[in-house]
């Protein structure tokens, strides 16, 4: 392997693991001194011919689930997967039940029949059209 | 929509809300370790003080207490005087054994430091911070105990102070010797 070949799988491998002291940024993006030798010890550990599965797990190993960019889906983590669908699933059956609402209680617009023609009226429209 | 189904739907988003919270912005500190009741991973490095070899393969079989610590980090400062009781306090007990792990300095620094504040058991030097990652460090002050076994009894991130060192003796490493 060589040593492009290394740094893109370097870099695949740590954009999927979380700087364990920075917290929200990716071992890949963060300067930090830990999240630098993070990434020393993935590049050792890719030159002896580890997969990028068998990294992970050791991070994993060490730091749990809090080192993972995207927790395994499983036990409680399940519901970080499923919740962004769940409050919207939840919350486009509220907005469709009120705006249902809001529709039904709007009364409809009432359209009203003019008023019937009076025989004048009627006589001197007639008059008027006569050319 | 009643006003119970309102709280409820509150209720649910609030602890969702603070889930994701703990999840992106929470402290390291109180997430429970991972490393608790798994086998220690072997370590060595040159020794701090005299640059000779260290490994710790050398005290397989004994209670080793492992603290990691820096020069730099002002909280080490703080429980190094707890360490050397804590040390005094079992140097003759002939199962235990305590090292140091000098974590991301320098060594004239960290000889300086041992020199300046005392030393009375071995330090080893993290050269590369693999021992740290190898211990799933997350930063400095950070203590494990290690039973006969090779097993990890203890983490504790922080200094080791109050509670903690009364903690640490009584409940972890008097129950181990004695055990």
């Amino acid at each position: 392997m060589d040593e492009t070949e290394i740094d893109q799988r370097v870099r695949e491998i740590a954009k999927t693991l979380r700087c364990t002291v920075c917290q929200t940024e990716t071992l890949w993006e963060s300067g930090a001194p830990l999240a630098q030798q993070m990434r020393e010890a993935i590049r050792t550990r890719v030159s002896q011919g580890q997969t990028a599965e068998e990294i992970r797990a050791y991070f994993h190993g060490r730091y749990g689930d809090y080192i993972m960019m995207a927790p395994p889906k499983e036990g409680s983590n399940w519901l970080i997967w499923v919740a962004p669908f769940l409050l919207l699933a939840v919350g486009g059956a509220l907005l469709w039940r009120e705006v249902k609402r809001w529709v039904t209680r709007t009364p409809a617009l009432q359209v009203e029949s003019p008023p019937p023609l009076d025989e004048e009226s009627r006589r001197r429209i007639e008059r008027e059209l006569q050319p | 929509m009643t006003r119970t189904t309102q709280l409820m739907i509150l209720v649910v988003l609030f602890a969702l809300f603070s889930l994701l919270y703990q999840g992106l912005w929470g402290d390291p500190r109180h997430i429970p370790t991972v490393l608790v009741g798994t086998r220690a991973p072997v370590f060595e490095g040159p020794d701090v003080e005299t640059g000779e070899p260290l490994s710790s393969e050398r005290f397989k079989g004994k209670v080793i207490l492992v603290n990691f610590w820096a020069s730099w980090c002002q909280e080490c400062k703080i429980e190094h005087d707890n360490l050397l009781r804590l040390h005094d306090e079992y140097k003759d007990h002939p199962e235990f054994v305590m090292l140091g792990i000098n974590y991301q300095d320098e060594p004239p620094k960290a000889r300086a430091y041992l020199q300046r504040h005392g030393s009375s058991f071995s330090h080893v030097r993290d050269v590369n911070g693999t021992l740290a990652i190898d211990f799933g460090v997350y930063g400095v002050p950070e203590t494990f105990v290690i039973d006969k076994n090779g097993v990890i009894r203890h983490k504790w991130i922080g200094p080791i102070v109050d509670d903690v060192y009364a903690n640490l003796t009584q409940n972890v490493l008097t129950p181990l010797l004695e055990g």
